[in-house]
């Protein structure tokens, strides 16, 4: 991979492979904004719910299903939305192998939160 | 207009803050990026708390010892405060996303009120935490 900062080297290929997921990019960045919207008020909402209630409160609450799922959604889709949101930022500030590994790297936390928040669903669930 | 595309210049860097003369909407633009970048931080911290959660009783009294304590309201308080901002800002930005509000006067106005309905929120948020005695300082 060449420095692709370097918009001349773009091939009229690439060129047409841009014009069609960038509208992609662009609605998935306002679609999870727009879901974001309901999830993050639920959630705070389940803070206050829980909070002061100890570990007897949260484990009652993270093993309802539908708190469960809700959970699961609010993280999958802040991830998504996060991941969308740091690239743009690396974008505009780096360019050639730092962008790449900064990029890297946000994937990796990306992954991570996901799977320890399904990891974690899974165990609560099988404790039920 | 008629440069072929291997005659274009090489796209530059966005601008560094420093050289933007101050008006407000770019500060909400910048507070958009620092809002959410804090928020990254809000989403490892709320992983941590379902993993400990998972972990049993033990590790889950060993989180909230932290997340109770003095600095770990004020942790929890910045990142409300990230995450409310943040979610107005992008009410602003969807506003925006419409095609409407972009008259100067009027893109300024948005973007105070939403910064204050975004800090309102979060101080009410606290305000019924504290005031219900789900959260004390001790």
């Amino acid at each position: 991979m060449s420095d692709n900062r370097d918009v001349g080297a773009k091939s009229v290929k690439s060129w047409k492979k841009s014009e069609h997921h960038g509208a992609g990019e662009w609605l998935a960045e306002r679609g999870t904004s727009l879901v974001l919207i309901p999830l993050t008020l639920w959630a705070a909402y389940a803070a206050y719910s829980i909070a002061g209630g100890g570990f007897d409160a949260a484990i009652a609450f993270a093993r309802a299903p539908l708190n469960a799922g809700l959970i699961g959604l609010t993280m999958l889709i802040s991830v998504w939305h996060m991941y969308m949101g740091v690239k743009v930022i690396i974008d505009d500030y780096l360019q050639g192998g730092l962008r790449g590994f900064s990029i890297f790297l946000t994937f990796l936390l990306s992954a991570a939160l996901v799977l320890a928040t399904g990891y974690a669903l899974f165990v609560l669930h099988q404790g039920a | 207009m008629s440069q072929t595309p291997s005659q274009l210049p090489r796209r530059p860097l966005s601008p560094h803050l420093q050289i933007w003369r101050w008006h407000i909407t770019m500060f909400s633009s910048i507070m958009h990026r620092v809002t959410g970048s804090a928020s990254v931080a809000g989403a490892i911290l709320i992983a941590a708390w379902l993993v400990a959660l998972a972990m049993g009783r033990e590790a889950y009294t060993c989180f909230l010892t932290l997340a109770s304590s003095p600095l770990g309201l004020l942790v929890w308080f910045g990142l409300s405060l990230a995450g409310f901002v943040h979610l107005t800002g992008g009410l602003r930005h969807l506003i925006w996303d419409t095609g409407t509000g972009f008259e100067p006067k009027k893109a300024d106005q948005i973007a105070l009120w939403t910064m204050i309905l975004g800090v309102v929120l979060t101080l009410a948020f606290w305000a019924v935490l504290f005031a219900t005695g789900k959260v004390t300082l001790s």
